[in-house]
């Protein structure tokens, strides 16, 4: 080519450059590109968005299904045939509304035996009380006698005889009664207390495992979908391919986390609603821990999973090759359920299995401050020499068509 | 323009690409040939950084290539790749912003392609839904969507029909007319021989020729037709002069010297009439040819 039209063609290529020149117009960042877009594929999946409703919507209803139990009241018809009994059922009847203001008691009154169990048989009444002649009492139901039936009754007769016998001996209840109180503390939280740690528990550590594998397998199917179409071939003449696997890594995060969050409030939201928060206070700064925790878990199992995407040919490779995460995400579950003691105060240090295992010993237990945060730095530290360790062999392997790699044949790969 | 120096790279004991150097010029079309395995696109991947050089390097307008300057390029693999489970424009979309275009740009300019390939309607739907040739069509789209400094296509012709060849065409002369290099591999000779300015034959990963047709041609056989009356048959006796074939009237000939052409004219006229006697200009696919046997 002549020097002439060489020039020319430099000038023509001035009038109009390419627009990708290397300081870029768009002036974003490869990797938040990439985070970007793995959000917006994501959220326009319909299964995804199917799931994540289905989700919500169990978890409002678990709420709501929770506090109609507790709350729900029952309302018993019992037969008598005396005063005595109109007295012990009025007296159940008191009890019952000022306890949880829900059950109630109320009274048919027969004029016979017979005839009160005839109410019992046309299911008029739930059960008949009844006082025999020898001054014995029996509730008689048609083929049960419900337990709340039973101790309510029970309870009021004891109190209606306590003082009609006290009465006839010249003496009251209280007297006969007295020094008698047994006085109740706790030394620590109170069993309604655990009971709500429990469940919390139990949640963060099915929230993680749920995330850890619905995620983490994203990550890996989105890593194999690029190496197997060979899109990748492209993408890393376009970027470098440490800002492709940062990316992913950080949008899948960022998934996780926000369906966490989603989850979570919608679930705060309903007892809230519901009247049951009363107890959720004591659960708020475990839960703000285990959003932390999970959040630096979730970067080194995603770091890992992405890695297993990019050793694998295809999709079916994964389930071969993805047991060491698995053992590592049950790990974390098994010490989510059933770890205690020792062995949960050495688990709420290692990474991964900690970010459960460490917000449940906050809900169980006073929990130095500094312990979360040395836990957490252990877990960072983890995160980026995995996600460092992660992209010098999705590097190597991503490239590798062919066969399922093993990770050692993958570190002796040559770019 | 693209420049390949001495580019090497072994698989084991394999050497692919054997100390291979080439020019693609800017603004001219460059095709790159040689048979299955020859290593054209091994040499490919290592001009666009996907596959590392054990030995050589890459230079643009004379200076070695860095990642920025790969950004620009327009690749096409030889294996297709795109995602088969996303709507066409969207994914075009996300490869222009990876190429640092605006997301306007991108989508504007991507549509743009579209349309050129009769596909400006299906922009939504998903790069599965689409035949293949029709897959292909947006393949070569987001090769060409960012405004490309230099285009590296491997087998581009592949799996395409006459109208969108046509269209290919057009689109590559658009951007060589701008003054970018363009070098693509193919196998279809014929369209090597319409299409390029220049030839780069490799076989069995060495370069065994590398040129603009005009050199290449000069290097080629001089060859000659030579048709006379009543008979040919007597070139065969003719001293300095190779005999090809001879058939009737008909003879082909090679000569060693231009001066050896006049000589050879004398005796034909001398013998009878001439009908024909003319230099015979070899297509690039018959270079390629002569040169890979």
């Amino acid at each position: 080519m002549s020097t002439e039209t060489r020039h020319q063609q430099k000038q023509q290529l001035q009038q109009e450059p390419p627009s990708s020149s290397p300081s870029g117009r768009n002036g974003q960042p490869a990797w938040l590109i990439v985070t970007l877009r793995e959000v917006m594929v994501k959220a326009k999946d319909r299964g995804f968005a199917i799931s994540t409703i289905v989700t919500l919507v169990l978890i409002v209803a678990g709420v709501v299904f929770n506090a109609y139990m507790s709350s729900r009241g029952e309302d018993f018809t019992v037969a008598i045939t005396s005063e005595a009994g109109q007295s012990v059922v009025a007296l159940a009847d008191e009890e019952g509304r000022a306890d949880d203001g829900n059950t109630t008691f109320s009274a048919i009154v027969a004029e016979s035996e017979e005839a009160a169990l005839e109410e019992v048989r046309a299911e008029e009444a739930d059960a008949a009380l009844i006082r025999g002649d020898d001054g014995s009492w029996t509730l008689t139901g048609k083929n049960e006698v419900s337990r709340g039936l039973n101790t309510g009754i029970g309870a009021s007769l004891e109190a209606y005889m306590l003082e009609t016998n006290a009465a006839a001996a010249g003496t009251s209840p209280e007297e006969l009664l007295a020094g008698s109180e047994l006085e109740e503390s706790l030394l620590e939280g109170s069993a309604e207390n655990q009971a709500v740690a429990d469940v919390a528990g139990f949640a963060f550590s099915f929230l993680f495992y749920m995330a850890s594998i619905i995620f983490g397998m994203a990550i890996a199917n989105s890593v194999v979908e690029e190496k197997q179409n060979r899109v990748v071939e492209i993408l890393a003449t376009a970027i470098p391919v440490r800002q492709l696997l940062y990316g992913k890594v950080l949008g899948n995060t960022v998934l996780a986390m926000v369906q966490l969050a989603l989850y979570g409030g919608a679930a705060l939201l309903a007892l809230n609603l519901t009247g049951t928060a009363d107890l959720v206070g004591s659960i708020i700064p475990a839960s703000g821990w285990f959003l932390v925790f999970f959040l630096f878990g979730f970067l080194i199992l995603a770091s890992i999973w992405a890695v297993l995407g990019s050793l694998a040919s295809r999709p079916e490779d994964l389930s071969s090759n993805s047991t060491p995460v698995m053992v590592l995400i049950f790990a974390a579950l098994g010490a989510g359920l059933f770890a205690s003691g020792q062995l949960l105060v050495v688990a709420s240090y290692m990474p991964v299995v900690s970010s459960v295992a460490m917000p449940i010993r906050m809900l169980n237990s006073e929990v130095a401050l500094w312990e979360p945060i040395l836990s957490l730095g252990i877990a960072l530290a983890a995160a980026f020499a995995l996600l460092y360790l992660g992209e010098k062999i999705y590097r190597r392997a991503i490239m590798q068509s062919g066969g399922a790699l093993s990770l050692r044949k993958a570190m002796k790969l040559e770019q | 323009m693209l420049q390949v120096q001495n580019l090497t790279r072994r698989f084991g004991e394999n050497t692919a690409v054997d100390d291979v150097s080439f020019t693609v010029p800017s603004g001219k079309m460059t095709g790159f040939v040689g048979a299955n395995g020859a290593g054209k696109t091994t040499t490919m991947r290592m001009i666009m950084g996907v596959l590392t050089a054990h030995a050589g390097s890459v230079l643009v307008d004379g200076r070695p290539v860095t990642a920025d300057d790969r950004a620009t390029f327009g690749y096409m693999p030889e294996e297709r790749g795109l995602y088969p489970k996303q709507p066409i424009l969207d994914q075009l979309v996300y490869l222009g912003q990876l190429h640092r275009m605006s997301q306007t740009d991108a989508r504007s300019r991507a549509q743009d392609l579209l349309e050129r390939f009769q596909l400006g309607d299906r922009g939504k739907d998903k790069l599965e839904s689409l035949s293949l040739g029709n897959q292909q069509r947006v393949q070569i789209a987001a090769s060409l969507l960012h405004r490309p400094s230099v285009l590296v296509l491997d087998e581009p012709f592949s799996g395409l029909d006459p109208i969108a060849v046509d269209s290919m065409v057009d689109l590559l002369r658009e951007h060589t007319a701008q003054g970018v290099p363009v070098l693509f591999s193919s196998h279809q000779l014929d369209l090597v021989d319409r299409l390029c300015d220049n030839l780069v034959v490799l076989q069995k990963g060495r370069l065994v020729a590398a040129g603009t047709g005009d050199e290449l041609r000069a290097t080629a056989p001089r060859r000659h037709r030579l048709t006379v009356s009543p008979d040919a048959g007597w070139v065969r006796e003719e001293t300095a002069v190779k005999v090809i074939d001879v058939a009737g009237q008909d003879a082909v000939v090679e000569l060693e010297h231009d001066d050896d052409a006049q000589r050879l004219l004398a005796a034909a006229m001398a013998r009878g009439s001439v009908q024909e006697f003319s230099r015979i200009r070899p297509s690039l696919s018959e270079i390629y040819r002569g040169v890979s046997q």
